[in-house]
């Protein structure tokens, strides 16, 4: 009997495991790609996980289970287990058994095709509060005002609801893309409509691929007064340079809703911070949501995603909404609740595919172990265990190694990124260079991010404050000297600082100075697991070899 | 020999018995193999003993459900019936055409079973049947008939007949016997009854409608209403107790068109396709599942490796250690339960029978170990087709409420591995590559042994049944559903070439579902019983020789990558394995591994006495790619630090002030028994224990005195832990085995010698006499039963020799209270209780008086 030789090998514990060098390895990653999630990527096996969401996500975009277990039984290389196939059956046919709708009578209403579901759903304590009358034995209204929360309980019921009751269109404005000289790159292009298709979901991509302009290029799609909400007020300010660079829309369009300004216009940019600002126990910016008829939501960073605003967003299902991230991992295992407030995903493309397509900078990722010293040692081994990390993390060492590597650099755009503002400050000094800190105005901020855009200061100290979403493209050099315990999206996202393309096709150079022996070294490993899966190999060196290099 | 005997009818069932020639005798041991154990004296024996109650309840049990029906139809027809007549009931006034093929079959397994006797114009059911068939009011007949005319007007006064008889419009007869034989033949004669019943009132029909199909029971008042009243003056319906009346069963038989079953099911149910793949995907996806199998068995045993669970005081798995092992397996807990007991069955694991009693692998696991994977698997398929275990039962509870634990006792169902030969033969019978549906083949089994009584979802069979489907599909003797043929060679079914065609025209009215007409009924033929130990062997060794190349074959090689991981991307031969088992963390499993390298495991590699060099060497040897930097880094970090602090073993030392006494010690061969080595000037290691040492020294001339047990360094590490030997649990089988060719041959030959003795006039015996101190009494048969039979009437004891159901022959006295269905039922004086033996056991009487003397 011939064997078929595929590259894909189906494990018992609904992992997918890709051989990428098989020549069917292309052919094999589009057609499982609907369903499953990519987990890891690393250089000759890509691992993908079966989830439920992932395999209702791929009900939500069209595919049936026929689909699924054709895609596995034909790439695969050893017989599926049965059990497998019988499971992702069931799994799928769970999704669209319930289903949200407009009735013309009787408003937003949840049919069933199968009316056990029904009546198990309408049983749970859960649903009942969420529900109005029962209209005929398959169909139940619905509060509008619940349809958030009822895709939410549903979800975690098992029965996730397939929502077409439709979106309100909002407010018209026109808004263009101002294509002169660049356009959207294939895959933008393809995520937007996607993005589009579906009506609201998450588009998943690196850090530097652009991500902006795929909110851009929906917002053009939409042509309707658009709510963009950010991380914090930096990010709001590019995303505003951005928006008038790009498109036609003018500096007084756009409108900034934060900690200092409350403009409230046809484009609103909010930072979440504004959003979730409590004051005697009421949210009172949450009225931005209802100030105008908003066609279109942007949620920047889905994965950072404060629990409040998945609250608000419980409200406003009828609104399109497009999520924008660099990867679905949250810290607090919430993805659920992206999958039913946002929508699924609709895009998705691996970091390696889109460096390989030149959009952004390959990188050399290096870690650089430190020895401490006798004194240290001594001193890290008697310290209270919650100060094992800063003791550690601060060690003296960690200095001449980064003076090391910015000497070897000079004259390159370094960011040297910590958490400690003492090692900071210290640094600084001794790199004879700024520090931007928490405290640090915002004005002061941009000033100094742009004389590095200019490359009038060659070397910046960024606290964590600096994380997300602030742009500076021709930083070639990350040093990251301590960071946030073991975040995996922390890591991903300053090793985005430097992925951004660059003017002259430098290298980027990733460097992660790390205490040996301490926990430093695990929480370093912990954070590099996420970009090690990504296929960023990390070099490990000893700093005694960084330093005799250089000598 | 019987030619001449076959002009005139049998009388008896032992007259017919031995009317019959050898193969047909043969046939009738070997399906009621009950009958045989012990070789009964001669065939009035043999007739006894398949007249007694529990034998002719087996073989009832053993009968599918049309010729249960048929048997049925027998007890509630006359007394002997005519061929005719049963046909009639079976096959309705209307003869349907199935029934009429199949029924021939029927009868023919009935006689063959000796259930019916007698030729076609006087068949007899065997009375036992007959009273365990026949409508009473406590036992409603599945056919839900009342009792006929004659049985219910038994106790009705002579005046009230001939009322009734006058009323049904017949002519008065001179006594009660004529009027009900003329009463029953009105009712059974078809058109006087349509007659009869055309002048009833509609609301009386009703009545009738409404206890045609039975029960035939029902409630009147003391004043019956007028529809009621209309049918009991004509006899139609006739008070059986004071508020009750019945139907009787010619009139229920006339509504019902002559049909004694509502659905008489002469043709088995077709096992219905649920879905149908090429073969080549059933046998790979099969080959894959063995696979998962064999990994999994072995993955459990190298668990319990260092010592098991520990076995519970009655006996199995303590419900927290399958937990622990479901969790260890990465399986629910019920496919844990399976495993451990299918390695159990398969003899791979036993209590240990220490003090602390724990679980362990047993010797042969090692050795099963060696053998290749397609053997390893044909093995645990065999002992998973023989087993009377039955992991489905577990966690459930007993008639005694308490839990059934996994390796626990009470799991034995005897029914269980003819149970799953006849669902696999049932698979094997469809075209290759074809899955049944369950529902169907459940319906087929509950056709061939249906249950008497009333017929549920859950009982036994069924739920056998059922677990045999997804046992079987997990053990991958089923690939997605269909028979694989490796399991077709391993139940010994010839893979069809062009897959036949029965069972899947489920549509086609005419003639069973099976090609054969009576397929069914030589059952034997074509669904083997357990094949016999020297065809499972051919039958295996086929398997083996199909599934073998089907197995992906062991790789060399793993693909190592940045994020310190290592896959290998099929099974590995198994010294790569185990090294990298050690060195790294298995991740995931299935078709491919894994692994993950942590400074953890690599430590746990130079535990093992791997050196960094080492580890890059097999890393570097084994990988298809280059070895990724960070992983070099690991390995040689954790080197740094491994070993700066040397721990050892040591079982005894050496101590001396003189260094060179010491030197002179390790200069001596002698020594190097003892395994000196020098861990310091003046201290010597030996790995000999202290004992040992002490003699070596002695031996070579020193004067060595022993230091208290304080230091002293003792070797921890046990072996791996192994149960003594032991032999892998008998199958407990449903009632004795079907004896082979041999014995029967030799089983009648003996029979009928005996019966040849028994049945030729003999001079009159001197018994008591003869009779030598200490030997068994022997007397014929009927002389035994005479003479018991006496000894009720006149209460005395008697002294008989008796031959209990293992063969040991033993005297005791006996005082009988009655005699009959083949036992006495007696006070033992021997044994001082109320007993009962069964006659045929007993081998004669003597009377106790000469004894006493």
């Amino acid at each position: 009997m011939p064997r078929v030789n595929g590259p894909l090998i189906v494990q018992s514990d609904k992992t997918l495991l890709l051989e990428v060098d098989h020549e069917r390895a292309d052919a094999c990653r589009r057609a499982i790609a609907p369903f499953a999630e990519l987990e890891r990527a690393p250089e000759h096996i890509h691992t993908y996980r079966l989830t439920p969401l992932g395999l209702w996500n791929a009900r939500a975009a069209g595919h049936d289970a026929e689909q699924v277990v054709d895609a596995l039984v034909e790439f695969s290389r050893y017989p599926v287990p049965h059990a497998l196939l019988v499971d992702i059956a069931e799994t799928m046919d769970r999704y669209g058994r319930l289903t949200l709708s407009k009735h013309p009578a009787h408003g937003l209403v949840l049919t069933t095709t199968d009316r056990p579901v029904l009546e198990e759903i309408l049983r749970s304590k859960r649903v009942a509060p969420l529900v109005g009358t029962r209209i005929d034995p398959d169909t139940v209204a619905v509060h509008p005002s619940e349809r958030g929360q009822i895709k939410q309980t549903l979800l975690k019921l098992g029965w996730p609801a397939e929502d077409l009751a439709g979106y309100v269109d909002g407010e018209a404005h026109p808004i263009e893309l101002a294509e002169d000289g660049w356009a959207l790159r294939p895959y933008q292009r393809q995520a937007v409509e996607n993005f589009w298709h579906g009506g609201s979901g998450v588009v998943v991509l690196p850090c530097g691929a652009g991500k902006t302009l795929v909110g851009a290029g929906s917002m053009a799609q939409a042509k309707a007064t658009t709510l963009i909400l950010v991380t914090n007020t930096v990010s709001a300010r590019q995303w505003k340079h951005e928006l008038i660079k790009r498109t036609s829309l003018t500096e007084e369009e756009i409108g900034e809703y934060s900690g200092t300004r409350k403009e409230i216009r046809p484009v609103t940019i909010a930072t979440y911070q504004v959003l979730t600002t409590r004051r005697k126990g009421v949210y009172p910016h949450l009225e931005l949501f209802d100030s105008r008829d908003w066609g279109l939501i942007v949620y920047d960073e889905v994965h950072l995603l404060p629990a409040p605003v998945f609250k608000f967003t419980a409200d406003l299902q009828a609104r399109r909404r497009l999520g924008l991230t660099a990867t679905l991992v949250r810290e607090d295992g919430r993805e659920s609740d992206v999958f039913s407030l946002i929508g699924p995903k609709r895009f998705d493309a691996p970091w390696k595919e889109i460096e390989a397509q030149g959009y952004i900078a390959p990188a050399d990722c290096v870690e650089v172990r430190v020895n401490l010293t006798d004194a240290e040692r001594l001193a890290y081994a008697t310290a209270e265990a919650e100060e094992k990390y800063r003791f550690c993390a601060t060690t003296e060492t960690k200095r001449k190694v980064t003076e090391a590597i910015v000497r070897r650099f000079a004259g390159q755009q370094i960011l040297v990124i910590g958490q400690y503002i003492d090692q900071l400050d210290e640094l600084g000094e001794h790199l004879n260079a700024p520090v931007i800190k928490g405290e640090t105005s915002n004005a002061q901020r941009e000033k100094l991010f742009e004389s590095f855009r200019q490359g009038e200061i060659s070397v910046l100290v960024v606290s964590k404050v600096a994380n997300f979403s602030i742009d500076l493209p021709e930083a070639t050099v990350a040093i990251q000297v301590s960071g946030t315990f073991g975040s995996r999206q922390e890591e991903a996202q300053r090793l985005g600082r430097v992925l951004r393309p660059k003017a002259d096709g430098h290298q980027a150079h990733f460097y992660s100075v790390v205490a040996r022996d301490t926990l430093d070294q695990d929480f370093a490993a912990h954070r590099q697991r996420f970009l090690a899966e990504q296929g960023y190999a990390y070099r490990i060196m000893d700093a005694t070899e960084l330093l005799a290099e250089e000598a | 020999m019987s030619s001449d005997e076959k002009p005139s009818a049998p009388r008896s069932l032992a007259e017919a018995l031995r009317a019959r020639d050898d193969a047909s005798l043969a046939a009738l041991l070997r399906a009621r193999p009950d009958l045989v154990t012990p070789v009964p004296t001669d065939l009035t024996q043999l007739a006894t003993r398949a007249g007694t109650r529990a034998s002719v309840v087996r073989a009832l049990e053993h009968l599918d459900r049309f010729t249960l029906q048929t048997a049925e139809a027998l007890a509630v027809a006359a007394e002997p019936a005519a061929y005719e007549e049963l046909l009639g009931l079976m096959a309705g006034d209307a003869r349907d055409a199935a029934v009429v093929a199949a029924l021939p079959g029927a009868v023919a397994v009935l006689r063959e079973q000796a259930l019916v006797w007698g030729d076609d114009d006087r068949l007899r059911l065997v009375r036992t049947a007959r009273e365990l068939l026949a409508p009473s009011p406590q036992h409603p007949s599945p056919t839900g008939l009342g009792p006929s005319v004659r049985e219910a007007t038994a106790g009705m006064s002579p005046g009230r007949i001939q009322e009734i008889v006058t009323a049904a419009g017949l002519p008065s007869t001179h006594d009660a016997v004529s009027a009900v034989t003329a009463l029953a033949s009105l009712f059974g004669d078809r058109r006087r009854m349509g007659a009869l019943l055309a002048e009833a009132p509609a609301e009386s029909l009703e009545v009738l409608d409404r206890l045609v199909w039975g029960p035939p029971y029902g409630q009147v008042t003391a004043d019956p209403a007028a529809r009621l009243r209309w049918l009991l003056d004509r006899g139609l319906l006739l008070p059986t107790a004071p508020g009750t009346v019945v139907m009787p069963r010619e009139v229920a038989l006339h509504l019902r068109g002559g049909h004694a079953h509502r659905a008489p099911e002469p043709v088995p149910p077709a096992v219905e396709a649920a879905a149908t793949r090429p073969p080549q995907v059933v046998d790979a996806a099969a080959a894959g599942q063995a696979y998962t199998a064999l990994a999994t068995v072995e993955e459990l045993l190298k668990d319990w490796d260092e010592g098991g669970p520990a076995v519970l005081r009655a006996g199995g798995l303590s419900q927290r250690d399958l937990k622990r092992t479901a969790v260890a397996l990465d399986v629910s807990e019920p496919m844990a339960a399976f495993w451990v007991e299918l390695a159990y069955a398969a003899g791979l694991i036993a209590s240990d029978g220490e003090a602390d009693e724990r679980y362990a692998a047993t010797p042969f696991f090692d050795e099963w170990l060696e053998r290749p994977a397609a053997e390893q698997w044909v093995r645990l398929a065999e002992a998973w087709l023989a087993g009377t275990r039955t992991p489905g039962l577990i966690g459930g509870r007993d008639a005694k409420e308490r839990t059934l634990s996994a390796l626990g006792p009470g799991l034995d169902r005897s029914a269980a591995p003819e149970v799953r030969r006849r669902v696999l033969a049932l698979l094997a019978g469809l075209p290759e590559g074809t899955a049944p549906t369950a529902e169907s083949v459940l319906a087929r089994l509950a056709w061939e042994r249906p249950l008497r009584g009333p017929q549920r979802d859950d009982d036994l069979r069924s739920r056998l049944a059922r677990w045999t489907l997804s046992e079987a599909e997990l053990l991958g003797i089923t690939g997605r559903g269909a028979l694989s043929s490796q399991a077709r060679a391993l139940i010994g079914a010839a893979a069809h070439p062009h897959g036949p065609v029965t069972d899947r025209g489920t549509g086609s009215p005419q003639g069973p579902g099976d090609k054969l007409p009576f397929h069914h009924h030589t059952a034997p033929a074509h669904a083997p019983g357990p094949l016999s130990p020297a065809e499972q062997a051919v039958a295996s060794a086929s398997a083996v020789r199909l599934l073998a190349p089907l197995l992906p074959e062991p790789l060399d090689h793993v693909l190592l990558q940045a994020d310190l991981t290592a896959v290998a991307p099929g099974p590995l031969h198994r010294p790569l394995a185990d090294v990298l088992g050690v060195l790294a963390d298995v991740e995931s499993k299935g078709g491919a591994t894994v692994y993950r390298f942590t400074p953890g495991s690599v430590r746990r590699a130079l535990d093992a006495g791997r050196t960094a060099s080492d580890l890059h060497a097999f890393l570097a040897e084994h990988s298809r790619t280059p070895v990724p930097q960070p992983l070099t880094y690991l390995i040689d970090d954790v080197a740094r630090r491994h070993g700066h602090l040397r721990v050892g073993a040591a079982s005894a030392y050496v101590r001396c002030d003189d260094d060179a006494m010491l030197n002179e010690i390790l200069a001596d061969k002698r020594a190097d028994a003892l395994r000196l080595r020098r861990l310091a000037p003046t201290v010597l290691a030996a790995q000999a224990d202290p004992a040992a040492l002490l003699d070596g020294l002695r031996a070579m001339g020193f004067a060595p005195a022993a230091e208290s047990a304080e230091g002293d360094v003792l070797i921890t590490r046990a072996d791996a832990h192994r149960s003594p030997p032991r032999t892998a649990p008998e199958p407990v089988p449903e009632g004795p085995p079907v004896p082979d060719g041999t014995l029967l041959t030799a089983a009648i030959r003996a029979i009928r010698a005996g019966d040849l003795a028994s049945t030729a006039p003999r001079k009159p015996a001197d018994d008591g006499a003869v009779q030598a101190p200490g030997a068994l009494p022997r007397t014929s048969p009927a002389d035994t039963l005479a003479t018991v039979q006496a000894a009720v009437l006149t209460g005395e004891a008697v002294w008989i020799g008796y031959v209990n159901a293992e063969g040991s022959a033993s005297q005791r006295v006996i005082a009988p209270v009655r005699v009959e269905g083949g036992f006495v039922t007696a006070y033992d004086h021997t044994a001082d209780e109320v007993r009962t033996y069964p006659l045929h056991r007993i081998t004669g009487v003597a009377e106790l008086a000469d004894d006493e003397a």
